[in-house]
């Protein structure tokens, strides 16, 4: 016996339009493997994914799935989540999808910590569109709009989740499909906005100008770039300057969920309780 | 749990028409199981094939780093997977650096 991917597959889809050793493979991998752990029915999940190489995962999941417009990602999960809160909602984007366009929909779903998972598979560049200057990409590297090299400083997103209300925050790399399934699991049960950053190889449109031309050559660059929580926060100013964490970075199980308040308004309106007021929160402002 | 039949006595199989020839899995492979073999039709020219089937020690890394589906590892209750071994460590390590093809004299 073997775990049997197809499962979960569109197989007629198959092959996938991936190039040859993309790492949005072996996220979707380890993404059905941690749902197949989970247990979860693929009929009460929702999948949704904007534009970019990642908006790929809806085509090829055989679950409730939906295509949107670019960086709109939160938005259409938000409605999904609300209209049907007993569902899981799993949103799929891309570093310039998650980050760039929907940079301001990433924020407010993590203010409001609204129970979806959002992976953002983080591969430096805008690959689609063939090498464009992503908010990720880092400083000093070849792109098609920065020829002489990146100038513009980048962007930490799981710090940005953090500082903007996201109750779980978790990064991993491909290179670590067992780690990667491990924090998948525990973002999908958490309750709760989680933010999954997923480092991926993009050695085509990435690594062609900037010496990691093969896949195994951009995966070693993502090693020697990423370190454990535990390792990194021993580590002095200077040391955890080029570095990124990996593992879950922030989980606050009692910060209050969107759905769960909604419920509330509901039946305010039903005539079941009272208005809401300040006094029913604890933290108002 | 989503399961499919292995195929009898196959530690390690792969899916021609799935496998893009990205070298990812060769690389990974401890035990040097596997290995590309020059195909004119495939796009890269290059396929995936099992060299040293009986030399899996089933760490499913291959499975689990492919990102096309195309490879496949037996459960390790229902097959009796080799050790590592010494001869297993050089072939792998010849393969990696003979560009993940197999070198003549193995």
């Amino acid at each position: 016996m073997a775990f049997n991917y197809d499962e979960y597959l569109r197989t007629e889809k198959m092959p996938t339009l991936w190039c040859w050793g993309c790492g949005d493979g072996v996220i979707l991998k380890s993404f059905i493997r941690a749902f197949d752990k989970l247990g979860w029915n693929k009929d009460d999940t929702c999948v949704v994914s904007g534009i970019g190489c990642s908006g790929r995962f809806s085509s090829y999941l055989d679950f409730n799935t939906v295509h949107t417009t670019h960086g709109r990602t939160i938005a259409y999960a938000t409605g999904i989540k609300l209209a049907n809160p007993d569902k899981h909602v799993v949103c799929v984007a891309g570093d310039g999808d998650a980050l760039a366009i929907g940079g301001n929909h990433t924020i407010h779903g993590c203010r409001r910590n609204i129970d979806i998972t959002l992976i953002v598979i983080q591969n430096f560049i805008y690959g689609l569109t063939n090498s464009q200057t992503s908010p990720t990409t880092p400083r000093g590297m070849w792109t098609v709009t920065q020829k002489a090299g990146n100038i513009d400083p980048t962007f930490d997103g799981c710090k940005l989740a953090e500082a903007a209300g996201a109750s779980f925050v978790g990064r991993e790399k491909v290179t670590e499909p067992r780690k990667l399934e491990k924090l998948l699991v525990q973002a999908m049960e958490h309750k709760g906005f989680s933010y999954v950053e997923a480092l991926s190889n993009c050695h085509i449109n990435l690594g062609r100008k900037n010496k990691m031309a093969n896949a195994m050559e951009n995966l070693d660059w993502i090693d020697s770039i990423t370190v454990s929580k535990k390792k990194y926060d021993t580590l002095s100013p200077e040391e955890q300057m080029n570095k990124l964490p990996t593992g879950i970075l922030k989980q606050d199980k009692e910060a209050d969920e969107y759905c769960d308040m909604y419920k509330e308004i509901q039946e305010v309106h039903q005539g079941k309780r009272g208005k809401i007021t300040q006094d029913d929160f604890e933290k108002k402002i | 749990m989503a399961v499919m039949a292995a195929p009898e006595n196959t530690p390690v199989w792969v899916n021609t028409d799935r496998c893009k020839a990205c070298d990812i899995c060769v690389d990974v492979c401890p035990a040097g199981v596997l290995a590309m073999r020059p195909d004119p039709t495939s796009v890269l020219g290059a396929m995936i094939s099992i060299v040293a089937l009986d030399d899996c020690i089933g760490c499913n890394e291959c499975e689990l780093s492919c990102p096309d589906f195309a490879i496949y590892v037996a459960e390790k209750k229902e097959y009796k997977f080799a050790k590592l071994t010494d001869a297993s460590k050089e072939r792998a390590q010849a393969i990696a650096e003979n560009n993940y093809r197999l070198p003549s004299g193995f």
